[in-house]
C-alpha cells in the first residue's frame, strides 16, 4: 500500500501523512517536491510463512 | 455605505498547495450559460433565457518563483490537465461566512514560464476554466 508524506508546508504539515484529497493531480505533488511517496515494506514478521499444524491422524 | 465590507486577502490553493504567499489577485466567476428560450407569443416581448452549462473560471495573478516547491513546480504539471482549485475570502476555517470556493476538473491551458520585464518582480496571470463548482462551509 502507497501513502504519502508531506514534504512542503504549503500542502500541509512536513513529515505528516499526507491525505490526497478528492482529484487532486498527486504525480504533480511528487514531481513538483511537495510530498513523497511511502511505501509499506513489509517487516521479516510479515514476510514468515504462515505455520501450518501437522496433523497426526489416529491410526489406532 | 456599506454595513458589512472586508479587506481582500484572500487563501488560493491549486492542487491542494497553498498559493496565497504569491498571489496578488482572484477572480472566481461562477457563469451558467444563458440558453435563449424564447418564443412565439411570449408575454412581454422581452427575450428570455433559461440556464445552461455551467462554465465556470478563475483568473488569478501570482509572483513568479523557481524555486524549488514554490509557484512553477506547482504549476508546470498541470499545464494541460484538469486539477482543483479553491480560493477562499480569508484565512480562518470553513464557515457560512467564510466559503470555500472550489472548482473541480477545471482546466489549466495556458502557463506563462516566462514573464519578466525590466525593473519589475516577475508576476504571471492563470486562467482556470469550467470545473464544478462547489461551496465548502463546514470547517
Amino acid at each position: 500500500m502507497t501513502t504519502y508524506r508531506v514534504l512542503s508546508p504549503l500542502v500541509g504539515t512536513p513529515g505528516e501523512i499526507y491525505n490526497p484529497e478528492i482529484l487532486v493531480n498527486l504525480n504533480a505533488l511528487i514531481s513538483g517536491g511537495f510530498i513523497e511517496a511511502v511505501t509499506d515494506e513489509p517487516t521479516p514478521a510479515d514476510e514468515k510463512p504462515a505455520k501450518t499444524k501437522s496433523k497426526k491422524t489416529d491410526q489406532e | 455605505m456599506a454595513t458589512s465590507s472586508y479587506l481582500s486577502n484572500p487563501v488560493l490553493k491549486v492542487n491542494s498547495v497553498d498559493l496565497t504567499g504569491w498571489c496578488t489577485a482572484a477572480n472566481l466567476n461562477r457563469v451558467v450559460e444563458a440558453q435563449e428560450d424564447t418564443v412565439f407569443g411570449a408575454t412581454g416581448n422581452a427575450r428570455t433565457y433559461t440556464a445552461g452549462l455551467e462554465n465556470n473560471e478563475l483568473t488569478c495573478t501570482l509572483f513568479m518563483s523557481y524555486a524549488a516547491s514554490e509557484v512553477y513546480a506547482t504549476l508546470a504539471p498541470l499545464v494541460g490537465t484538469k486539477t482543483t482549485v479553491r480560493v477562499q475570502p480569508t484565512s480562518a476555517a470553513d464557515s457560512a461566512t467564510n466559503p470555500g470556493f472550489i472548482l473541480t476538473n477545471t482546466y489549466l491551458e495556458t502557463l506563462p514560464v516566462l514573464n519578466a520585464t525590466l525593473g519589475e518582480l516577475s508576476t504571471i496571470e492563470l486562467t482556470f476554466t469550467g470545473g464544478s463548482y462547489t461551496v465548502d462551509t463546514t470547517a
